[in-house]
């Protein structure tokens, strides 16, 4: 092994390189300069200007102008909601596709286009058809419920296909036997399909947790946050406070590795959840 | 039990019918308001056509009594909003610059991942396990996340402005080469191993056996990342301050931002930015479909 020529032994170095110089770019190494960041003052273009050890994480959790914990209540209001949303849209609209005797490829072509429209295109135009609707995003109480239900809107049609390829994995023969010992359709969805479907299940909640954690382009371009800041969620509070107000570097940093822990605790404790719950084995 | 089966499938075709209309109409509403004219837009936000081409407005025109078609500006042409968009509103530019970014990082991202994928696949060399189990946790991280890290580094390599700084960091992803990783392992060995006595070296195996047999996975990622591309909207908005470099995605929130925003013409750009994506997706739909799947089987 190790008497192969110097160029065969370097050769696969040389194919893994780019790629892994790139995503260890703008992954680790980028994630190491932020973690440094996050404990200095920064300035998006004049630079750093000294260490401040905790301050910035500390005046993102303890201050009282610290917007964190109002844009992480949003934020998470925002999740569930939208989590809600597809789960209870997605799954019955895939039970109901496989159900309908035509037009199934015209639907399943149909409802995934919100899914290849770019996020500013659907935001510019929901951002009338909320307006038509009665002014949906001028009112602080229905503005976030308003944006989750064009996450929601955007989401269904691919969480719909996905389900659609873990409903059509799911062995026939399970039904008819649940259909011989005389299961009503409810109980071979609550025995048969939900049980099965728990892979898929588990893959598009955590999927849709974690976009929805980062929602940013809904309310870039239809509310910034208003109003009354009433629609202000991490991913816009940390946009601004890098890139509008000068000198926030350091702490947009803090408030972003705030964020990932946020998401990785959701995560842990979704998979925790998921893990628990037993299943029919083969 | 035929008629209990046959109502729910009527049932279930109502409801997608119903559902289908919920999905179709801000389509109908984009298309419909970008060919609006602006007074028009201002004063009916509601309706999806144009009272100039609405039946009734025809029908009392025929009739020879007082209608839309009497109303100033209803001679506005269908592509009116659309020419402005291009010729006012630069569109066209927009449109080159988010095709361009999308081609190149396609191609670029296509190549590399293929690269490392073929070596994680095929090759034994020291450190292979880790580098693919390090390679998997980059996929852990969110990309608000790394917004402003990313920017660092891209303000680090003096890149801040370019469209250099656009590109790099989409260039080679975890998910991609993830992907075609499986689909190589899938290829049987056998074949490599003839073509290696007939003197192919591994570059030679990789673009005359490997590739060919792979295409619905590499079609599938070019599609996935192609779209990628075209939809990104937050790095290029950081990035760039440039206006020239812009994609469409920015160009359209920097029309949306400007006081007097001409709506209908922003709708039509709209329609430009979104029709050739649709348009990819209808050509080459089965193999989205068949991609969207098999991540959902990731788990």
């Amino acid at each position: 092994m190790s008497l192969r020529p110097l160029r065969q032994r370097l050769l696969p170095y040389a194919y893994v390189a780019p790629a892994l110089i790139v995503t260890g770019l703008f992954s680790f190494v980028s994630m190491g300069i932020s973690f440094y960041t996050s404990f200095h003052n920064f300035d998006a273009f004049a630079g750093e200007s000294g260490y401040v050890g905790l301050a910035n994480y500390q005046r993102a959790l303890f201050e009282p102008d610290s917007y964190f914990w109002l844009a992480l209540r949003h934020t998470v209001v925002y999740v569930v909601l939208s989590v809600a949303g597809v789960l209870l849209s997605a799954l019955p609209l895939a039970l109901l596709c496989l159900r309908a005797r035509y037009g199934q490829a015209i639907f399943r072509t149909l409802y995934f286009l919100p899914s290849i429209t770019p996020g500013v295109v659907l935001a510019l135009v929901f951002y009338h058809i909320f307006g038509v609707w009665g002014q949906l995003l001028d009112s602080s109480s229905t503005a976030l419920p308003a944006l989750a239900l064009l996450g929601v809107w955007a989401g269904a049609g691919y969480n719909m296909v996905i389900f659609l390829a873990g409903l059509t994995e799911i062995p026939r023969h399970l039904y008819d036997a649940a259909e011989i010992d005389g299961a009503g359709r409810l109980q071979q969805f609550r025995h048969i399909t939900l049980p099965m479907l728990r892979n898929t299940l588990v893959f598009v909640t955590v999927m849709t947790v974690i976009g929805s954690f980062q929602v940013f382009t809904s309310v870039y371009i239809m509310t910034s946050g208003g109003p009354e800041r009433s629609t202000e969620v991490i991913a816009y509070t940390i946009f601004i406070n890098a890139f509008t107000v000068a000198g926030q570097m350091g702490y947009a940093s803090a408030l972003a590795w705030l964020l990932f822990g946020v998401i990785f605790a959701f995560v842990i404790v979704q998979m925790k959840i998921f893990r628990s719950r037993k299943v029919y084995d083969e | 039990m035929s008629s209990r089966f046959s109502r729910l499938s009527v049932t279930a075709l109502v409801v997608m019918v119903l559902g289908a209309v919920v999905v179709v109409y801000p389509y109908a509403y984009m298309v419909g308001s970008s060919i609006k004219t602006r007074k028009e837009f201002a004063e009916d936000k509601i309706s999806l056509v144009p009272a100039r081409y609405q039946i009734s407005q025809r029908l009392l025109h025929a009739r020879g009594e007082p209608s839309a078609l009497d109303w100033p500006g209803s001679d506005w042409s269908v592509v009116r909003n659309y020419v402005d968009a291009i010729r006012y509103g630069e569109v066209d530019r927009y449109l080159a610059n988010s095709f361009i970014y999308a081609v190149i990082i396609t191609s670029l991202q296509l190549f590399f991942n293929v690269l490392a994928a073929y070596a994680f696949a095929r090759m034994e060399f020291r450190g292979r396990d880790l580098l693919f189990t390090l390679l998997l946790c980059t996929m852990m991280i969110p990309p608000a996340v790394l917004l402003i890290p990313n920017f660092l580094v891209i303000r680090e390599l003096g890149l801040v402005d370019s469209v250099s700084g656009v590109l790099l960091p989409s260039l080679a992803g975890a998910f991609g080469i993830f992907l075609l990783r499986q689909a190589f392992l899938n290829i049987p060995t056998e074949l490599e191993h003839a073509a290696r006595i007939d003197g192919c070296g591994s570059w030679g195996i990789l673009f005359n056996v490997i590739l060919p047999l792979s295409k619905p996975a590499l079609i599938t990622l070019g599609l996935f990342t192609f779209m990628g591309a075209w939809n990104m909207f937050e790095w290029p908005l950081v990035v760039l301050s440039n206006q020239d470099y812009y994609p469409l995605t920015v160009g359209l929130s920097l029309f949306r931002s400007e006081t007097s925003a001409d709506w209908p013409r922003i709708f039509a750009a709209s329609v430009m930015g979104a029709a050739p994506l649709i348009f990819l997706f209808l050509l080459a739909q089965r193999y989205l479909v068949g991609g969207i799947s098999l991540s959902g089987m990731k788990t």
